[in-house]
C-alpha cells in the first residue's frame, strides 16, 4: 500500500520505500534520505530570475551565497523538493518517519 | 529578578514557579495547572453557555480592538499590528482578537511576571483599577517598540481576569529613529525599556508615569502620548465587558468561561496533532543581513512529532551576533505561534491551550537564545528564520493527513520598513514606518490555492495598508508608485501571492531622516514548498539628486511606474544606487527617491506542471513576464494573443524535463563536487565554522 507522503512522495509500507508519486518510480529505502535516490543540480539562480542590470544588486541573487538544489525524479524529470542552499551547505535529510507506526496506520482516503 | 513575595497567594492566581530570566520566561507559555477553583466552575458551565459566550466574548473582543485602533495615530497601530486579549485570573490566555498571533505569546508574560513577583509584594501588589505597562523583551516582550498596557479584572471584590492591548510603538528614544536600530551593540542602545510598571490606579493613568514615558521618546512625543492612552482605553474597554459578563453571570461563571476556552484549545491540538505521522522533519534556512552588515544567519530547525506532542529543536542555530539581530527563546515561540494559529489550528480558540503540546529546545547563546545584555531590537527580523523553517516542517509533518489543506508555503517573508522621521510637512516632529509595502507581501501558495497577492503582512495577518494619501498627507512624502511587482511571487504549479513595490519621494521639506532594515538580497528565505520557487530578491535602490518635480510639473510621459522601469530606463535623472535593503540611518534630500520592494510567497509544486491558462492569467494580471512564462514555465504562446499552443507547450515541458535528467547527477557524484564549495567571505563574516556554525573565539561578546 502506498501512501503519498508530500505532492511528489509516496511510500510503499509494504516494501518501506520511496517513490515518485508521479511516475511511481522508487526513490529507495523509506529509512534513507530520499534525496540520494535523485537527480540533484545546483542551480544558479539567475537561471530563474534573469538579472535586469548589470549591478550588484540586479533583481536576482547572488550565486556566491545562493544555490537552488533540485531534486529530480529518475525516471520522470519530475521536481520532487527544491532546497534554498548557500554553495556547499550539507543536504538536509528533511523528512525521516517513524515506519513502525506509518505502517500501523490505516489506508487514506484517498491515492 | 527576584520575588520578594511576602502575601500569601490564593491557589487560583498563582503561576507555575520559575528563576525568572530572558532564557526561562518562555516556560510560561504552557498553561497552568487546574486549581480546584477552576475546576468546580468549569464542572458548573451549563449546555450552551460555552457557545454563547465564547462567541459574545469575540465580538467584545473586536470592539476592544476597534477602539484601540481609533484610538491610536502611529501607522503600525493603525494597519491593525496588535493584540487585544483576555486572561484567566492567572494570566493564561484565553481568547483574543488579534492583528498578530505574536503576542499570544509575549503578551501573556508579562502578567504572568506580575502575579509571580508583584502579586503579593507590599511595595506594589495588585488592586482593583491598576494599570500595567511594559515593553521589556526580558520580561516576556519581543523587543521594546511593541507596548503593552494590562489591567486587572476585578468584580465584587475578586481578581477574576486580565486584559491586556498591545500594539507597536514606531519610536524608543533609541540611538537610531524607529525602535530597531540596526546599529545597536547591546541593548544600552535600545532606549526605553520599560519591565512591568503600574502606571495607574483608580483606573487613571498617573501623569507623571506618563510624562517619564514620553520623555524617552523625544523624536515623537505627542505620538507615544496618544498611543499609550489608545492601549489603555483598550484594555479599559475589555475590562468593562468582562465586568458585565460578570455582573449577568457571577464572577464564578467568567471563570469558567476563561479556562474553558484553554482545555477547548488544549484537547483539540492534541487530538489533531495524534493524526499527524511521528516522525522528524528538518529544515535548514538562511537569512542575508546582520545588523549593518551583510552575513549568512542560519536556523536549524527538527521538529520532533511523537503522539501528540512536538518538539522544535532549534540545535545548529547561527551564534549570538555582535548586532540587534538576536533574541530570546518565548520570541521564536511567538513567531511559530504566527503559523500555528493563523494555519495549522486556525479554528481552535486562540488561547494558550494550544501552546501545551510544544516544548522548545533553544541553545544558549545562539541568535535564538542570546545574552540577556544582547541587543535584541531587531529580534522580529531575525525571526525571519522562524517564519520560513516553521511552515516547511509543518507542511511536511501535515501533508499526510486530514488537516493537508492546513499547510502553506513561506508568506513575503522580507519586510524591513522605510522608517522617516524629522519634521514633517507641518513642523511637528514626526517618526514613522511606511506600513504600506509592509502590510502587502504576498501569501505562500497552498496545496490546493495560489497564494493571495499583497494578503499582508507575515508577522501580523490582519494588518491593512494605510491609505496612500492619508500617508502623503500627514507626512513629508510622495508616494511615486506603489504596485503589485511583477516575476516577484514564488513560481510553482500553484504561484505565491505577489508582494508590492513603493517609491518614497522626499517633499515639502529639504531633508528628511530615513533608515531601513530588510533582507532577502543575496539570500531568500521565503521559501517554497515541494519543488515551488521561493520569491523573487528584494533589494533596495537610492535615487539622490533627482529631477522628479520638474519632471512632474511638466508632465512628462515617461515618469516611471514600477521599479523595473525605473532602474532599467532611468528616466528621472539622478545617482542611483543599487543596495542591500538593510540601511542604516542616512539623510534623503528633497526630491530623492526611496524604493522599498515587500516579498512575494513562496510557491507550491513543480512549475512545469502549473495549469497553461493559469500561466496565461499570470501573464495578463502583470504577475509574471513573458520571459518567465517561456523560460520558467515553459509554456508557448503568441505574444499578440496570449493564446496557448498546448502541443508546443507539451513538447517544451517534455524536453525542460530531459534536461533536468542530463543535468541531474546521483547523489553521490553530486555530493563529491558539492561539498568542495563555500559562500564568499563576505557571506560567512559571522557564521561561524563553516558549515558547522561554530562560534568564532575571535567574535564572542565580551560578557560570555
Amino acid at each position: 500500500m502506498k501512501r503519498r507522503i508530500t505532492e511528489n512522495l509516496d511510500i510503499d509500507t509494504g516494501s518501506l520505500t520511496w517513490h515518485c508519486h508521479r511516475c511511481g518510480g522508487a526513490l529507495g529505502p523509506a529509512s534513507a534520505n530520499y534525496k540520494q535516490g535523485c537527480l540533484i543540480d545546483a542551480r544558479d539562480p539567475r537561471e530563474v530570475w534573469r538579472p535586469l542590470i548589470e549591478e550588484e544588486y540586479n533583481f536576482s541573487y547572488d550565486p556566491e551565497w545562493m544555490r537552488l538544489v533540485e531534486y529530480y525524479c529518475p525516471g520522470c524529470g519530475t521536481l520532487i523538493e527544491l532546497d534554498v542552499l548557500p554553495p556547499g551547505h550539507p543536504i538536509p535529510h528533511d523528512i525521516e518517519l517513524d515506519l513502525a507506526q506509518l505502517a500501523k496506520k490505516p489506508a487514506a482516503e484517498e491515492e | 529578578m527576584t520575588s520578594s513575595a511576602a502575601l500569601e497567594i490564593p491557589e487560583y492566581l498563582r503561576v507555575r514557579p520559575i528563576e525568572v530570566s530572558p532564557a526561562t520566561v518562555i516556560g510560561w507559555t504552557r498553561p497552568e495547572p487546574i486549581g480546584e477553583l477552576d475546576r468546580s466552575c468549569l464542572e458548573a458551565l451549563r449546555p450552551g453557555d460555552y457557545e454563547i459566550y465564547d462567541e459574545k466574548l469575540a465580538n467584545y473582543l473586536d470592539e476592544a480592538r476597534e477602539i484601540f485602533i481609533r484610538s491610536g495615530v502611529s501607522g503600525m497601530l493603525r494597519s491593525g499590528d496588535l493584540i487585544v486579549a483576555v486572561y484567566t485570573a492567572n494570566g493564561d490566555l484565553a481568547s483574543a482578537s488579534a492583528g498578530t498571533y505574536l503576542h499570544c505569546v509575549t503578551a501573556m508574560l508579562p502578567i504572568k511576571f506580575v502575579l509571580h513577583a508583584y502579586l503579593g509584594e507590599p511595595t506594589v501588589l495588585v488592586r482593583e483599577g491598576d494599570i500595567f505597562y511594559a515593553n521589556e523583551a526580558r520580561y516576556g516582550g519581543i523587543h521594546n517598540p511593541d507596548q503593552m498596557a494590562f489591567m486587572p479584572v476585578f468584580h465584587d471584590g475578586e481578581l477574576i481576569a486580565w486584559t491586556a492591548a498591545l500594539a507597536h510603538q514606531p519610536e524608543t528614544g533609541a540611538v537610531e529613529p524607529g525602535g530597531m536600530p540596526l546599529s545597536a551593540r547591546t541593548r544600552d542602545d535600545e532606549g526605553m525599556k520599560l519591565t512591568p510598571i503600574k502606571i495607574g490606579e483608580n483606573y487613571r493613568i498617573r501623569r507623571d508615569l506618563l510624562d517619564m514615558v514620553v520623555n524617552f521618546i523625544g523624536r515623537a512625543p505627542r505620538m507615544q502620548a496618544i498611543d499609550t492612552r489608545a492601549r489603555v482605553t483598550g484594555a479599559d474597554r475589555l475590562r468593562r465587558r468582562v465586568q458585565q459578563i460578570a455582573a449577568e453571570r457571577g464572577n464564578g461563571f467568567v471563570r469558567g468561561l476563561l479556562r474553558e476556552l484553554v482545555v477547548r484549545a488544549e484537547q483539540a491540538a492534541r487530538r489533531r496533532v495524534a493524526q499527524w505521522n511521528d516522525g522528524v522533519y528538518r529544515t535548514a534556512v538562511f537569512c542575508d543581513t546582520i545588523g549593518r552588515e551583510t552575513g549568512l544567519l542560519r536556523a536549524s530547525l527538527a521538529a520532533i512529532k511523537k503522539g501528540d506532542t512536538i518538539t522544535f529543536d532549534f540545535t545548529g542555530t547561527s551564534p549570538e551576533n555582535d548586532s540587534s539581530y538576536n533574541c530570546f527563546p518565548h520570541v521564536v515561540a511567538a513567531h511559530a505561534a504566527t503559523f500555528l494559529y493563523a494555519y495549522a489550528f486556525h479554528d481552535l480558540p486562540v488561547s494558550n491551550g494550544l501552546l501545551a503540546v510544544f516544548d522548545w529546545v533553544i541553545p544558549q547563546g545562539t541568535i535564538f537564545n542570546a545574552s540577556p545584555n544582547a541587543a535584541i531590537s531587531n529580534a522580529p527580523l531575525v525571526n525571519c528564520l522562524t517564519l520560513a523553517a516553521i511552515p516547511k516542517v509543518m507542511a511536511q509533518m501535515l501533508y499526510d493527513s486530514p488537516s493537508r489543506e492546513l499547510i502553506g508555503a513561506c508568506n513575503g517573508n522580507t519586510t524591513g520598513p522605510v522608517v522617516f522621521s524629522g519634521r514633517n510637512q507641518y513642523g511637528i516632529p514626526v517618526a514613522e514606518v511606511d506600513a504600506a509595502p509592509m502590510n502587502t507581501e504576498g501569501q505562500g501558495a497552498r496545496s490546493d490555492l495560489d497564494g493571495v497577492d499583497a494578503y499582508g503582512f507575515p508577522w501580523a495577518h490582519a494588518g491593512r495598508a494605510p491609505d496612500v494619501e492619508e500617508t502623503e498627507t500627514e507626512y513629508q512624502v510622495l508616494r511615486l508608485y506603489f504596485r503589485l511587482r511583477g516575476d516577484n511571487a514564488g513560481f510553482g504549479m500553484r504561484r505565491g501571492g505577489a508582494g508590492s513595490e513603493t517609491a518614497l519621494a522626499v517633499r515639502h521639506v529639504d531633508a528628511m531622516p530615513w533608515n531601513q532594515r530588510s533582507r532577502n538580497a543575496k539570500i531568500t528565505c521565503a521559501l517554497g514548498l515541494f519543488g515551488g520557487y521561493p520569491s523573487s530578491s528584494c533589494f533596495g535602490i537610492h535615487v539622490r539628486g533627482t529631477n522628479l518635480w520638474e519632471k512632474m510639473a511638466r508632465g512628462d510621459p515617461d515618469v516611471p511606474a514600477n521599479t523595473v522601469e525605473l532602474a532599467t530606463r532611468r528616466a528621472i535623472a539622478g545617482e542611483y544606487r543599487f543596495e542591500h535593503p538593510s540601511r542604516p540611518r542616512r539623510i534623503g534630500m528633497n526630491g530623492d527617491l526611496i524604493v522599498h520592494l515587500s516579498g512575494g510567497g513562496g510557491g507550491y509544486g513543480d512549475a512545469l506542471l502549473r495549469d497553461p491558462g493559469d500561466v496565461v492569467r499570470d501573464l495578463k494580471c502583470g504577475a509574471i513576464s513573458d520571459w518567465t512564462a517561456r523560460n520558467v514555465y515553459r509554456v508557448e504562446l503568441d505574444p499578440a494573443t496570449h493564446e496557448v499552443d498546448a502541443v508546443a507547450t507539451e513538447r517544451l515541458r517534455a524536453q525542460a524535463r530531459r534536461e533536468r535528467l542530463r543535468r541531474g547527477r546521483p547523489w553521490k557524484e553530486f555530493i563529491a563536487e558539492w561539498s568542495k564549495l563555500r559562500p564568499s567571505d563576505e557571506a560567512l563574516g559571522h557564521f561561524g565554522s563553516w558549515p558547522e556554525g561554530t562560534p568564532d573565539p575571535g567574535k564572542v561578546r565580551s560578557w560570555l
